[in-house]
């Protein structure tokens, strides 16, 4: 026994033990509600599971309002492993029904493991039919997620709209706001729009308890975001004639477009070989593209707008147009020709009168008359010097749109090739003359252009000195107009009235005397330009510039074919039948059109194997 | 106001000290609130059904209140009169369930009646505190005997001894906390501190090396016992005298045998000799604390070398887990540990005024285990917020205060020491219980007094808390008619 007093004592220190106890307690669960936040972090990302909710892309119309790109429903079918009913789970009729082989669901399914509670993607690209077999089969833990694909009604413009995909790993580190899941365009207009038509995702943000299932919104969906469905392009391409373009060009290698002069809209733009855009949609989608990858003819290079071709005797009408702005030329200046310019190494040409003048010359496509029209443009006392001549003539190139980009919104756009003053200095070490580059006059050489180049040289032609930067999109939904850099005339350094003079020459060339008399159209005044080039893979490139009608003109095309000869026998016609189909909206020349279409054009490539 | 109260002598409520039965009737109704939260299922509509818990534990509340009538019922001298035979019945029944008994959670503690179940140990407790209480206010009874400090110890001892071949320890442990109560009828406080630390060492030994054990005991130990005789310069030469010894015999046997023996081994050995020295001095020289202390020591050093197969064989693997990841040892999110982190979240993520009543994402979901029995501190934290865990936790403190308070104004050793034991038992298990959801404690599946599901421990906690009631009433009855 103890005293009172010792008692006492004792049970103060107890109970100063007790308050200290429930002190030490006191303070650890304030410091848990109160002072440290990660536990209310924490409690959020227990029971939230984002689910991402992809959003529809925009489609794609063409001028006319027809669809060229649409959206189709499909399903991507997911699994959370540990919810898998794995006694009752009937794997030979799930992959029937999912349309899987039972190999790959086993890997699949192997894979899903490693993280049981985690939504696994089993297989993608169910469709509606697929998925309402699978919703009544009732396999526990597998579900489906709605997204779209894309769907093309008819079969054009494989290279031109592009392809959409997963984004790489790169592509991701570059723009870390897209999900690793989610579609990205990745060539073409798909890709140059892809801001305007991927739209916005959504995110669901979902309940989620501690084995994982789900049970509807949480917080009342205070946290969920409706995905933002892609904005709707109305694209400047003609769907028929674009139709029309492909089957023309079937067979042949090379691209073909057209502008429409007064707005700087590609109506047109092939690029052959081409590919079914739908095909690289959905399962098969591996599969082709390793096919279009191994064709030799590289089908999934955009000649259009990627390829660096010679111009040929189509850059002639570049050259008068600088010697007549210079006054070194007049379009009545007589030059002879007999089978050639001899000056130098010289310059071949076919057997026609002389002397002839310009509109002549262009008609029926001199090689020697631009010899001396570029000999002269260089030679020029006024500028003191080949060199500085060489620089003036280069001024004017340029600002035609050649040697480089045009800023179309095709960006993979080449810019052809303009050799510089600087160049020839280093190739041929300071001395060269006008004869060492004479090549230059009739577009060969170290000049290289794409086919839209071309074609935008030939709607500058039809505007008589200016050219809007050529586009693949008129209207984007909900923004009121394209971009401001579509709607500025760039204009070239000739004087308007020198464009008369050539188109003269050019209107002459088909409908009175010349090489392009077959792309003559009754009521619509045509005027075109031949070009074939030579070129050291084989035989000559074939193309030809044009536009229709003369006065007014509502289009403007290039084509250029590889190794299509003389550019009347593959390329004119072509173009021609092009004209006519966009100008009349009928075929006039049944026949003619079924042997283009039928011609096949041999190219280099085909013998070779390609390997990747 | 005496001679209003001497009326109504005959009154069940007279002297009854009404505070803590509201105390009580509070705690018991937050209690209930929880676990309707935490076992509340939107897919059951019909609101009566039988298999909601809150409806089951409404009963359990309404049987506890009969049974505590009952308590207030029975003269406080039975209590007394009949503590040693339910002492000798309750561990009568508890060696019943090692043969008999059902095992829920790897514990063989429960006897199952239908789909009723009772863990015996929670009755136990209450026959061990009226036992303890009446040993110990026998008037022959001096807490300085060496020989009474162990008869009590065995009153203690016995159930625990039953409870933890039961692998039910964590039930078990509550019974040390009447180290409280022998504290306050005097044991000495020298005699307190070691037991507490080596309580702790025991803890320890997980993480420590066993020289810095044993080096650690030692030095408990000795100047403990030190405190207690004020033998300053004898009982550090003694110190000193082992570690030198220690020393020159892992020399020397590194002579003879170099690399067999280490320091820890030699000092073992010198410290074992040194022992039964100090147990012959002791025993002739009739010092109690130098006995008791030394017994303590040995039988620590018996533990110790064994620390891991009495870690490996009484505690079973997911003690071993909670009490490791609780230490640190283990990190492992997903396991042991998860079950604490998703308490903290939970009680965490309720702020100050909580997500209110049903409004729980985490007890609702499933995240927290346990969450209507050992955990349900969580659902009040997490419903109701840091308002809510606070009142509790103040209830709490007012109870087990009050009855310390009870316990003083008894006129009897008896009630006072059963009242300690009873605010000992509450306690303990408000520290434990709602220690281990709060990252403070190692996880050990006790319930919280009054609030955790089950009717088994709510009716055991009723009448341990209304003996003492009943016992405090009767005095106040006494002392209202004197």
């Amino acid at each position: 026994m103890i005293d009172r007093h010792e008692g006492f004592l004792r049970m103060r220190t107890l109970q100063a033990i007790v308050l200290l106890i429930f002190a030490v307690i006191g303070l650890r669960v304030a410091y848990i509600q109160l002072i440290d936040p990660r536990y209310k972090e924490l409690a959020r990302t227990n029971v939230m599971f984002s689910q991402v909710e992809y959003a529809p892309r925009g489609e794609i119309f063409d001028r006319n309002g027809n669809y060229i790109a649409q959206n189709r429903e499909c399903y991507d079918l997911m699994v959370i492993y540990r919810d898998i009913n794995k006694h009752g789970f009937d794997s030979v009729r799930f992959c029937q029904i999912a349309g899987i082989d039972l190999p790959r669901l086993r890997t699949r399914l192997k894979q899903a493991r490693q993280n049981p509670r985690a939504p696994f993607l089993i297989t993608n690209f169910l469709s509606k039919e697929e998925k309402l077999r699978f919703d009544v089969g009732g396999f526990d833990g597998f579900y489906t997620v709605s997204r779209t694909i894309r769907s093309y009604p008819t079969p054009i413009g494989g290279n031109l709209l592009g392809e959409v995909g997963l984004p790489s790993e790169n592509y991701r580190k570059l723009h870390p706001e897209v999900h690793p899941n989610e579609y990205i365009g990745r060539t073409g207009i798909e890709k140059a729009y892809d801001y305007v038509l991927r739209g916005k995702r959504g995110i669901r943000v979902l309940e989620r308890n501690t084995h994982g299932a789900l049970k509807g919104s949480f917080m009342d969906g205070i946290f969920d975001t409706l995905p933002e469905p892609g904005k709707n392009i109305v694209c400047t391409i003609d769907a028929k004639l674009q139709l029309m373009g492909e089957e023309l060009m079937a067979g042949k290698v090379g691209g073909a477009i057209a502008i429409e002069p007064a707005t700087g809209e590609i109506l047109m733009m092939v690029s052959s070989p081409t590919f079914d855009p739908d095909r690289l949609v959905g399962r098969n989608r591996s599969r082709t593209y390793a096919e279009l990858l191994q064709n030799p003819r590289n089908p999934l290079y955009n000649r259009a707008v990627q390829g660096r071709y010679p111009p040929g005797s189509t850059f002639k009408l570049a050259q008068a147009l600088i010697g007549l702005e210079e006054g070194v030329l007049q379009a009545h200046d007589m030059h002879p020709c007999h089978n050639g310019y001899s000056v130098g190494r010289g310059v071949k040409c076919h057997s026609h009168k002389s002397p002839i003048d310009l509109y002549y010359a262009i008609a029926t496509s001199c090689n020697a008359y631009f010899c001396y029209v570029f000999r002269d443009i260089l030679d020029n006392k006024a500028h003191g010097g080949v060199k500085n001549g060489f620089d003036v003539w280069h001024n004017y190139v340029e600002s035609f749109g050649f040697g480089g980009r045009l800023g179309s919104d095709f960006l993979d756009e080449s810019s052809g090739a303009l050799p510089s003053r600087a160049r020839y200095d280093r190739v041929y070490h300071g001395s060269w003359n006008s004869l060492t580059v004479l090549s230059l006059s009739i577009g060969q050489g170290e000049m290289l252009c794409s086919p839209l180049q071309l074609a935008n040289f030939a709607a500058t032609i039809a505007n008589r000195g200016y050219y809007y930067t050529p586009h693949i999109v008129k209207q984007i939904e909900g923004i009121d107009s394209i971009d401001s850099r579509f709607r500025e005339r760039h204009y070239t350094m000739i004087d308007p009235k020198h464009y008369e003079t050539i188109i003269q020459g050019m209107w002459d060339g088909v409908n009175k005397e010349g090489t392009s008399t077959a792309a003559r159209l009754e009521g619509f005044d045509v005027c075109g330009k031949t070009g074939t080039a030579q070129n050291p893979n084989g035989k000559d490139h074939s193309t030809f510039l044009s536009f229709a009608p003369r006065n007014n003109p509502k289009i403007a095309i290039s084509v250029y074919i590889e190794h299509g000869g003389f550019g009347a026998s593959a390329a004119l016609p072509i173009a021609s039948l092009l004209e006519e189909y966009y100008l009349t909206d009928t075929i006039r020349r049944p026949a003619l059109y079924q042997r283009m279409k039928e011609l096949k054009i041999a190219h280099p490539n085909d013998n070779k194997k390609k390997r990747q | 106001m005496t001679t209003r109260r001497s009326v109504n002598s005959g009154s069940l409520l007279e002297g009854v000290d009404l505070g803590a039965v509201l105390l009580y009737l509070l705690i018991v109704l937050i209690g209930w609130v929880s676990i309707t939260a935490a076992s509340y299922n939107e897919e059951i509509t019909s609101l009566f059904s039988f298999s909601h818990f809150y409806i089951k534990q409404a009963i359990w509340v309404g049987l506890a209140l009969i049974v505590a009538l009952f308590v207030l019922l029975i003269d406080s001298q039975y209590y007394h009169r009949y503590a040693y035979p339910l002492y000798l019945a309750g561990l009568g029944v508890l060696l019943l369930t090692l043969v008999a008994g059902s095992t829920k959670n790897g514990a063989k503690a429960w006897f199952e009646l239908g789909s009723f179940a009772i863990q015996p140990i929670e009755f136990v407790k209450i026959a061990t505190a009226l036992a303890l209480a009446r040993l110990m206010s026998e008037y022959s009874f001096s807490i300085t005997k060496v020989g009474d400090i162990i008869k009590s110890g065995l009153i203690i001892c016995a159930p625990l001894l039953i409870v933890i071949l039961q692998n039910d320890t964590g039930s078990g442990i509550v019974l040390g906390s009447f180290l409280m109560v022998f504290y306050r009828e005097g044991l000495n406080k020298w005699l307190c501190i070691p037991v507490l630390l080596v309580a702790t060492l025991f803890i320890l030994s997980f993480v420590l090396p066993p020289l810095t054990m044993l080096v650690l005991l030692l030095l408990v130990c000795v100047l403990s016992e030190m405190m207690i005789t004020r033998q300053m310069r004898s009982r550090l030469s003694f110190l000193a005298a082992i570690f030198l010894t220690a020393f020159v015999v892992q020399a020397l046997c590194s002579l003879f045998w170099p690399g067999k023996i280490d320091f820890y081994m030699a000092l073992l050995m010198v410290s074992s000799v040194a022992a039964l020295g100090v147990a012959i001095y002791a025993f002739r020289a009739k010092l109690a604390a130098t006995f008791i202390t030394l017994a303590l020591f040995v039988g620590s050093i018996i533990f110790l070398p064994t620390t891991n197969y009495l870690f490996n064989s009484v505690l079973k693997s997911h003690q071993q887990d909670r009490i490791l990841s609780f230490l640190g040892v283990l990190d492992d999110p997903r396991g042991a540990d998860f079950n604490v982190r998703q308490a903290k979240i939970a009680i965490g993520s309720g702020g100050l005024f909580g997500k209110g009543f049903l409004e729980s994402t985490q007890i609702k979901n499933g995240f927290v285990p346990e969450k209507h029995t050992d955990f349900i501190f969580c659902t009040l934290g997490e419903e109701w917020g840091f308002v809510g865990t606070s009142f509790v936790l103040a209830l709490f403190c007012l109870l087990i205060l009050k009855l310390m308070r009870m316990g003083e104004r008894q006129e009897e050793p008896f009630g006072r020491i059963y009242c300690y034991c009873v605010a000992s038992i509450l306690m303990f298990h408000v520290l434990v219980n709602i220690g281990m959801t709060i990252g403070l404690m190692p996880v050990m599946g006790i319930p919280l007094p009054f609030m955790s599901y089950g009717g088994s421990s709510l009716i055991a906690f009723t009448i341990l808390l209304f003996i003492a009631i009943r016992l405090d009433a009767s005095t106040r009855r006494f002392s209202f008619n004197k």
